[in-house]
């Protein structure tokens, strides 16, 4: 199962961003710091910590906090 | 300057996803907090070469001139005269052909220093056809006294190699290759040198030179190898000019047989520059080649053409063991 | 208004300029020169470095003296003739023109302590680089500013209207481009190699101040180096290639031609008689 404050925690560390920016209805693009670069550095760190690797598609799928939580309930997360 | 800060292993790893032109673009933000006096020239390609974030966050420090490869280089020559580290870039083509003249003039002869960033050389962009395909670079800028050439392995080679050239004493063109997914070689840190070739694995009976992504190609084919009972010696050969002589030297001295791989036309790049230096030598060794053989093929994906001009492991290591069979 | 005092001075750098040029061409011998093409700049050039460019001969480097371009290199012997008669090197070295190892050859050769700023001669070059000389003194909010010397044929090149395009781009009022004029090229005249109709126009076009002028009038030249404009300056000197001497004036023959010692004791004899 997934815990949305582990996701979040990654989501702040791997941006480089506080509480204030990241929620739910963060989208990429949408803020300075989930930019291209920002992107892959969010990948890496979510593949660091949750021990998966992230097929390419579901990279590219990934657009924002919420659809993040759809593509990985794919993967096996204890 | 906090080098080693970045070079850890989780940068690499998330270099290597970036490919080679992001983590340029990573490079450049990097040197922006350590190096006096920097400027970023391109040709309208700022988010190709992953530039958007340096562009938005140090406006002077950035200037586009357009598509206007001349220009861009008879602009970034008149800033290094005047005391400024200077970059250049944009597609490998471009970047070397168009401007050739220039950089002979500026570059190679008033030694106006400038690094040029040449994106996506080789066959990366196969797609769109050989105009935005590379494979003629290194063999024309060889010609051109006062310009080192490097071709780094991949992404985390790519920032070392950058941030190598703003202290270089001469202009250095570095040639970016792969595509996104790039192929990662390095994991932890290392020291990097221009000029000063990598053994990436010791072998006692052939030695492989390769540069740009090659070189995970020469990896693979090591392992090949190996199971055939072959022991490869496996040689980075970032630098291609200068190229490390001592290097081919003593590889040329203990190696049965030696071999390059390139992204590059066979004529005028890494192969050349090995077999110059294999000349000199009494009694070398035999050489085989891999590159693309003089000639402009069908356009593809990137992996369709490397297939089409036998640039992976499994044919390449075919023919060498053929090669070593020959009498 | 000029003082007539300053256009008298002017005139006689350019005697002197005219007479080093004819030292140079003999000392090219058999390998020719640039005559011509040298000729016609020479008002522009006298004007130029003796009442207008900045610099000071003490310390070649300074900081904060304009540069010149000399883009169309070929033009080398009016640029060495200024740059000997302002101090910038000794007479006597205007004898090694294309001497072996020299420091004068047929195009100039970077120097910049001797007043040689770049080595140009591949034309349409040194309009870039004037452009990023002039950018970067914007970044190093330095006030000097950015002379450079453009043929007409050289206009053919294409790297030239880049150059344009940018510098008014880029905004920079501190470039003036001084477009020597002379309506002949290497081969023919511009008309019959590749026509370059209206140049005022296609510069105006390219957002560029433009002032149209005759290239010998000494007042007209300084009136048009001083004129001021928030835009890149371009000056279209109207001049004569081979101006000085009858034998050379519209004569293309003298773009490139080997002086020999009567034809040069012919010239000195024509340039000693002129006021």
């Amino acid at each position: 199962m997934l815990s949305i404050k582990k996701y979040s925690e990654i989501f702040k560390t791997a941006l480089n961003v506080g509480d204030d920016k990241v929620n739910e209805n963060l989208k990429y693009n949408e803020i300075d710091e989930w930019d291209s670069i920002g992107h892959m550095t969010l990948m890496a760190a979510l593949e660091e910590e949750y021990k998966i690797t992230l097929k390419t598609d579901d990279i590219v799928d990934f657009s924002s906090f919420k659809k993040g939580i759809e593509i990985l309930k794919k993967y096996n997360i204890k | 300057m906090n080098k080693n800060k970045i070079f850890n292993k989780a940068n690499f790893k998330i270099w290597s996803r970036l490919g080679m032109r992001a983590t340029f673009g990573v490079a450049a933000l990097e040197l922006s907090n350590n190096v006096d006096k920097l400027m970023i020239l391109t040709g309208d390609v700022s988010t190709s070469a992953g530039l958007d974030r340096f562009k938005k966050k140090f406006p002077d420090k950035y200037l586009d001139v357009g598509i206007a490869e001349q220009n861009l280089i008879g602009i970034g020559a008149g800033l290094a005269s005047e005391g400024f580290n200077v970059i250049t870039t944009t597609f490998a083509p471009f970047q070397t052909m168009r401007c050739c003249e220039q950089i002979k003039v500026n570059l190679g002869y008033m030694k106006q220093k400038i690094c040029m960033v040449g994106l996506a050389s080789g066959l990366a962009l196969g797609t769109l056809g050989y105009t935005h395909c590379c494979i003629e670079d290194v063999g024309i800028l060889r010609s051109i006294p006062n310009l080192s050439i490097v071709a780094p392995a991949d992404s985390a080679e790519t920032v070392k190699a950058v941030m190598a050239s703003i202290e270089y004493n001469n202009s250095v063109y570095i040639r970016l290759t792969g595509d996104a997914s790039i192929n990662q070689v390095y994991e932890d840190d290392y020291d990097f040198k221009i000029g000063k070739s990598i053994t990436l694995k010791n072998g006692k009976d052939i030695s492989i030179f390769a540069s740009g992504t090659m070189v995970k190609v020469a990896l693979d084919c090591s392992r090949i190898l190996s199971q055939n009972n072959i022991d490869a010696e496996i040689v980075n050969m970032h630098t291609i000019k200068p190229i490390d002589i001592q290097k081919v030297n003593e590889s040329a001295k203990s190696s049965k047989l030696i071999v390059s791989i390139e992204e590059h036309n066979v004529i005028g790049g890494l192969r050349s520059g090995i077999a110059e230096c294999l000349a000199d030598i009494k009694g070398s060794p035999r050489f085989i080649f891999f590159g693309i053989n003089d000639t402009y093929s069908k356009g593809g994906e990137y992996n369709y053409l490397k297939e089409q001009f036998g640039l992976t492991a499994s044919v390449i290591s075919k023919k060498i063991m053929l090669k070593l069979k020959e009498n | 208004m000029v003082e007539q005092s300053e256009i008298i001075k002017i005139k006689q750098l350019s005697k002197k300029m005219r007479e080093n040029i004819l030292t140079m061409s003999l000392a090219a011998g058999v390998s020719s020169s640039h005559f011509g093409g040298s000729l016609s700049t020479v008002e522009l050039l006298a004007t130029l470095y003796n009442n207008v460019l900045k610099f000071d001969i003490a310390n070649p480097l300074w900081d904060d003296r304009d540069r010149f371009i000399l883009s169309k290199g070929h033009a080398c012997l009016g640029y060495y003739s200024v740059l000997c008669e302002k101090g910038f090197f000794a007479k006597e070295d205007l004898n090694l023109f294309e001497k072996n190892g020299s420091f004068l050859l047929g195009h100039p050769v970077i120097n910049k302590k001797k007043g040689i700023e770049f080595s140009n001669g591949s034309l349409g070059m040194g309009l870039a680089l004037g452009i990023g000389v002039a950018i970067a003194a914007k970044k190093n909010k330095k006030n000097y500013r950015v002379f450079v010397l453009i043929g007409d044929g050289e206009c053919n090149e294409g790297s030239i209207w880049e150059a344009a395009m940018s510098a008014a781009h880029f905004k920079l009022k501190n470039v003036t481009a001084i477009l020597d004029n002379n309506n002949l090229q290497q081969t023919g005249s511009n008309d019959d190699i590749m026509s370059t109709k209206d140049l005022a126009n296609k510069w105006r076009s390219f957002n560029w101040d433009v002032q149209e002028i005759n290239g010998h009038n000494i007042p007209e030249i300084l009136a048009a180096l001083n004129h001021v404009s928030e835009k890149p300056k371009l000056i279209l000197a109207k001049t004569i290639k081979g101006k000085g001497f009858s034998f050379s004036e519209n004569n293309n023959n003298w773009h490139h031609n080997i002086m020999t010692k009567k034809q040069y004791d012919e010239a000195i004899k024509e340039l000693n008689e002129q006021k």
